[in-house]
Formats: C-alpha cells, sequence, structure tokens
C-alpha cells in the first residue's frame, strides 16, 4: 500500500486530516498558535485538494455556531481554534452537544494567561458535553482527527469532539507524519448522515425534534442522562475505532483512552498527558535504567474520562504522581480530582500526588519529570513525602 | 423592485400551529404567520432566544440554539450546508427581534451580510427586548419608558437616538433590504416575495408594535403601526444592492408625531420639548430620504 510520508508541522497534519475525512463545511478563525491550520485549509481550498464550503468567519463564535448548524442540516463540519478562542466558542459549543452534532475541532492549546500552552482553555470546557482527546505528536494529532469523526458520528455516541495539541510545540514543530491513503480513509470513515430533520417538509419530524430538546412530554433531565449514557458508550467506541484504525493503518494510541509505557512490575507510576507525556517516556527510560520501578500511563481521553482504567491500573502500583498542565484555581488539577474520584470505589488504592507542571507554556524537562518519579517512589517505599501538591 | 401584494392573494393555510404563546395583540406573531405564508413549504427556520420561539411556532422545520448572538453564525452554517448538499430550493430564515439583530446579534449580523450568505434575514422590531420583560434596545426610541430607562427624577426614559441598523445592513451591499410595517401588509408580503426570488443576504427590518411593552390597548397595535408610517417615524423604502434606493409608501404630508406618541403609556411623560426633539429628528430624516427617493443609496 503506497504510504506518504513528508515532513511538516501539527497545523499542516490538521490540514491534511481535514482534507481526509472529506470535511465539507469549514468555519474558522485566525489565532495564534492555531493561525497556520487556516492558512493550510485555504491553501488546499484554493488548489482544489480539499472541495468544501470554507467560511472564514468574523469571530470564533460564529466559526463554531455555524459549524454546529451545518453539521445538523447534513455535512460534514470541521473548525480549529486555540486559547482565549475556545473560551468564545464556549456558548455554541453547549448548543452544538444540546442537539448532538458531531462538530471536529481542532485545538492548539494556549494559555489563559500568556500565549504559551497549557491546557486551561480545555479545562474552562469541561462541562459542555464535547469528547476530548489529547495528543502528544504531530501524526497522533493527523490520527486521532480521522478517529474523532468515526467516534463523534458513531450512533451510539453522536457527539462532538475535540483534538487537542500542545501549541506551539506540536502546532509550530516539523516531524515526518505518514499521510494515510484516501481510499482507505474512505473506507474507514464513510459519508455523513444528519440525525437531525431539516429538509423542507420535514416539519412535523422538525417539531418533534424540538419538543424532545425541549422536554416536552418527558422528563425534564432526561437529556441530560441521554448524553451522559452518549458518553459512557463513548469510552467502548473508541476503543474499538482505535482497533479498527490500528488493523487499517498500523497505527494506534494505547488502548484509545490511555496507554501503559513500561508499566510491567512497577511501584509507582506517572500520569501525564499530551507532549508532557513524550517527555515523561524519557524520563521513565532513564529511571529505569537506573533500576527505578516508575512507569508511565499516558492519558489520552479527558473525556469520557476513562474511570475504570485508572481502576484497573491503580490497584497494581503503591502510588501516582499525577501531572497536570491545568488547574482548577480553588480545587486543583483536573487528572488528579479524576483519578482520586476513580479511585474511592476500589478498595486498594493507591497514594496520589499532584504535581502542576507546564502551565502558562513553562518549560517542563526531563530532570524534572526524573524528580517527579523519583518522589513518586520514594513515596511507594513507605516514606513520607512532601508537599503533596507540588508546583514544579 | 418590491410589488405590493394584496392580502387576498395570500396563502390561506394557516402555518403558525395551536398553542401560540404570544401576548394578545401581537404583531410579532402576526409577522410570523406571513412570513411563513409567503414561503410556504420552502421555509426552513433558525430561532434564536426572543418572542419567536413564543409566537412563531411554525408548521416548518426549524432548529434552535441556545446562543442569541448566534443568528448569522447560525443561519449561515444552514444556508452554506444546504449549498453543498444541493438542497437550495430550501430559503434559510431567520426571524429575530431587534435585540438578537441590532445588538448581542449585531456582530453576527454584520459578518453574515457581509459574506453575502443566502439567508432572509426577518428583524421583528418591537424596539426593546420584549421576551425579558421590556429592557431598552439599541432600536428603543429616544425618551420612550422601559424597564432599564425608567422615567424619575433623574431619568426622562431612554437617551439615546434609535440606532439606524436599516441603513447599516445596506452600506454592507447586500443584495436587498427593506423596511417594513406590519400595518402596511400588502408593502411587506411585496417585499417578502421580491426577496424569496433572489438568492443572497436579503434582510427586511419590519416594524412591530408590542402592546406588552409600549403601553396601549392590544386593539390598537395596528392602528399605531399605521401612525408611525404615517408621521414618518417608520419610513417604508427598499435599498437593492446597496445602491437603489426606493421609498416604497410616500404619505403627501406627514402627520405629527406627537399623536403616535401619545397614544402609547411609554411616552406618557413626555414634555412638549422632548416631542419637538424627536419631530425634528424624524423630519430631518425623512427629508434626506425624500432627496434620496429613486436615487443612489450613497
Amino acid at each position: 500500500m503506497p504510504q506518504r510520508f513528508e515532513v511538516m508541522v501539527g497545523n499542516k497534519a490538521v490540514a491534511h486530516m481535514v482534507r481526509l475525512a472529506r470535511a465539507r463545511f469549514i468555519s474558522a478563525f485566525p489565532i495564534t498558535p492555531q493561525t497556520t491550520i487556516v492558512q493550510y485549509i485555504a491553501d488546499m481550498v484554493a488548489n482544489g485538494e480539499i472541495d468544501a464550503e470554507y467560511v472564514t468567519t468574523e469571530g470564533e463564535l460564529t466559526a463554531q455556531a455555524s459549524a454546529f448548524t451545518a453539521g445538523a442540516a447534513g455535512v460534514r463540519a470541521f473548525t480549529a481554534t486555540a486559547g482565549p478562542g475556545l473560551l468564545y466558542m464556549h456558548h455554541p459549543m453547549i448548543a452544538t452537544r444540546n442537539n448532538r452534532v458531531p462538530v471536529v475541532m481542532a485545538l492548539m492549546h494556549r494559555g489563559i494567561k500568556g500565549m504559551d500552552p497549557d491546557h486551561s482553555d480545555m479545562m474552562a470546557q469541561r462541562e459542555t458535553g464535547w469528547m476530548m482527546l489529547e495528543c502528544e505528536s504531530g501524526q497522533e494529532i493527523l490520527d486521532t482527527g480521522l478517529m474523532a469523526y468515526k467516534v463523534a458520528e458513531d450512533e451510539r455516541v453522536r457527539l462532538p469532539c475535540i483534538f487537542a495539541g500542545d501549541g506551539y510545540i506540536l502546532s509550530y514543530t516539523d516531524e515526518p507524519i505518514d499521510i494515510p491513503d484516501e481510499a482507505k480513509v474512505d473506507a474507514f470513515l464513510p459519508p455523513y448522515k444528519t440525525t437531525i430533520p431539516l429538509l423542507p417538509n420535514q416539519g412535523a419530524e422538525s417539531r418533534a425534534f424540538q419538543m424532545r430538546q425541549w422536554s416536552i412530554g418527558r422528563d425534564p433531565q432526561a437529556n441530560f442522562a441521554d448524553d451522559q449514557q452518549a458518553m459512557i458508550n463513548a469510552k467502548k467506541v473508541i476503543k474499538e475505532v482505535n482497533a479498527e484504525f490500528k488493523k487499517l493503518f498500523g497505527r494506534s494510541y494505547g488502548n484509545g483512552l490511555v496507554e501503559e509505557y513500561k508499566t510491567r512490575d512497577v511501584d509507582a507510576v506517572i500520569v501525564a498527558a499530551g507532549t508532557i507525556a513524550s517527555t515523561a517516556r524519557v524520563a521513565v527510560d532513564r529511571l529505569q535504567a537506573e533500576g527505578k520501578k516508575v512507569g508511565l500511563v499516558k492519558l489520552k481521553a479527558f473525556k469520557p474520562f476513562p474511570a475504570e482504567e485508572f481502576q484497573r491500573i491503580g490497584p497494581k502500583v503503591k502510588t501516582m504522581g499525577i501531572i497536570d498542565r491545568n488547574i482548577s484555581i480553588g480545587s486543583g488539577g483536573w487528572t488528579f480530582g479524576e483519578i482520586r474520584n476513580a479511585m474511592y470505589d476500589v478498595e486498594e488504592r493507591p497514594q496520589t500526588l499532584q504535581f502542576h507542571a507546564g502551565l502558562n507554556g513553562k518549560e517542563v524537562r526531563v530532570q524534572d519529570i526524573m524528580k517527579i518519579g523519583e518522589k513518586t517512589l520514594k513515596a511507594a517505599s513507605g516514606a513520607k513525602v512532601s508537599p503533596l501538591v507540588e508546583w514544579v | 423592485m418590491s410589488k405590493p401584494v394584496p392580502l387576498v392573494k395570500l396563502d390561506e393555510k394557516e402555518y403558525i400551529q395551536p398553542a401560540n404563546q404570544s401576548c394578545q395583540g401581537c404583531t410579532g406573531a402576526s409577522v410570523a404567520r406571513i412570513v411563513a405564508k409567503v414561503l410556504k413549504d420552502k421555509m426552513v427556520r433558525q430561532e434564536v432566544a426572543c418572542c419567536g420561539p413564543a409566537f412563531g411556532n411554525l408548521e416548518q422545520p426549524s432548529i434552535y440554539g441556545e446562543v442569541f448572538e448566534g443568528a448569522g453564525a447560525m443561519s449561515t452554517g444552514l444556508s452554506r450546508a444546504f449549498k453543498r448538499m444541493e438542497r437550495e430550493d430550501a430559503i434559510v430564515t431567520t426571524i429575530v427581534g431587534d435585540g438578537g439583530t441590532t445588538d448581542i446579534g449585531f456582530q453576527g449580523l454584520s459578518g453574515a451580510a457581509e459574506r453575502n450568505e443566502n439567508v432572509l434575514w426577518i428583524c421583528y422590531d418591537n424596539e426593546a427586548y420584549m421576551n425579558t420583560g421590556g429592557q431598552r434596545s439599541s432600536t428603543t426610541t429616544k425618551y420612550a419608558e422601559t424597564t432599564t430607562t425608567p422615567v424619575g427624577e433623574f431619568s426622562r426614559g431612554k437617551k439615546e437616538r434609535r440606532k439606524n441598523v436599516a441603513a447599516m445592513v445596506a452600506l454592507h451591499r447586500v443584495p436587498y433590504m427593506a423596511t417594513a410595517s406590519i400595518a402596511y401588509p400588502e408593502d411587506f408580503i411585496g417585499k417578502l416575495e421580491y426577496a424569496k426570488n433572489i438568492k443572497g443576504f436579503r434582510f427586511i427590518q419590519i416594524s412591530a408594535p408590542c402592546p406588552t411593552g409600549w403601553r396601549f390597548e392590544p386593539q390598537y397595535a395596528v392602528k399605531i403601526g399605521k401612525e408611525m408610517v404615517l408621521s414618518g417615524m417608520w419610513p417604508l423604502y427598499e435599498v437593492i444592492d446597496g445602491e437603489k434606493f426606493r421609498i416604497t409608501y410616500k404619505p403627501k404630508e406627514l402627520k405629527p408625531v406627537k399623536d403616535v406618541l401619545k397614544m402609547q403609556g411609554r411616552f406618557r411623560h413626555i414634555t412638549e420639548d422632548e416631542i419637538k426633539e424627536i419631530q425634528d429628528d424624524v423630519a430631518s430624516y425623512w427629508a434626506r430620504l425624500v432627496a434620496k427617493d429613486g436615487k443612489e443609496f450613497f
């Protein structure tokens, strides 16, 4: 099977994903570090590689809201943003979820206190009901975008999805990317169909849909319960799609939700997401070379949160050192809170340590993660460590 | 250019559904009823928060997004999708109040107009945020009392003049921009018929007097609408391609604005000086429109 390798930045990989997915409605507003996605797509539309309605909107809110209704009407929709742009999209993101329209969005993380990357932007959208998948490389960005469409459009799910990567570190960094074959992608991702009746003469069906949306004649909480069930279903569907992707394209990302790296016979694990996970792989290699029994769990799915995976991994180790490139001011890290929540149902639960790293783009070095690993391992040996929450 | 259509030519079928939630005398409901009868089964609606979802429960398909500011965006998505699906027989229509058009929705309106999206935007202008209880909007007439511009020792009602959104939309050089009044349905239907048969961004801002918010008895809604046109407070005109300007109904002589102001509770506090200020403003704007009638808009 001929496959094409090309050296390109993460943002260009996103544009290729959009081309391969045959998105037919694309709307975006430029914002650093997402900007060149908009430009690469414009080039591809201009030279005929992408055949789509490409709307250069007057702002991010319009970009997201127009993708919502285009998807509702019946075409595969795509948008992309970063940091403050994502905050501006918050309002229509909820309408997109409420109407269960499987829009897919690329997010190049940008912090909300400066231009450098962290996960604050996505954390601020935790409650929108979008699926959120984190990527570690340009290749993973391309592949995850394609999988995102497949998962989002699955009838058991029908939820919108963000696939994200750390801005600059991925958006503007070159790496060799394997661009999947078009015909294979077509086989993997069938043409889009909407579930929302909106065509002329579909008035009766449309009214029934609207009544449901307004909870008329049904339990006012039922729509929430439906959406929650869809998100629970997504855990299974993500795993299936990840496995199918491996069969067709030879690549997969853990089980689609998490990836365990060198976790056999370890006493402790580091939990990390995104590009910090890449750095953590090197740190784990070095620690294990020194005979230190620390592994890595890479978190890929922030939403749906893979609680069951952590309930399975948790009892196998004594301590988890959890790195969050985010903080909910007043409570703590996203992953830390979710993992501890999951551990409540586990009898032999590990100790958890919290590390905040990489916020506002602060560099996270291999030696930083080695220190995190050593501290986590020390706690696993039974020694007292402090502080339990550390700013790296 | 549009031609008035006699009311008897209007579709007899009713598209408005039972259990209409509008207030008594709601002219917004009449706007929705007429629009539905003109567009018939070609109409696909996009709705945002406003009185519209309450008074406009129509038979035609519709999608509601709880994004008040999003009418421009959401109608863009629909029209582009239908283009891509080769379903341009669908007329993407949004019926939005003055808030969703001229205030919170203004950015999206301008964006959609500038991109010349294939959308028919009907703004029913009742001059305040009526769905939330009558707070001022940028189209509220000066000195009107609203729930956020109450009259008191230190307040004379709304401080500012109306924002002229009709002219601003026309300046985007869209294929069609018109004002209309619910008191002149033949003129309105003619404009809808014209708009229905062309593509691109079409905008009709229709005066819809609101008994609840303007404080008058429901049976006077149409009368007040008519008096607004006859006094020049609400001129009826259209602009084609941002260029060709035409007044579609020209009263021989304007009635004084005082009469129509005095019919509304929201102006009960108004003084002779304040009436004169409004009168002068109306007269000068009308004179400018008359000078341009049949000529270039800008």
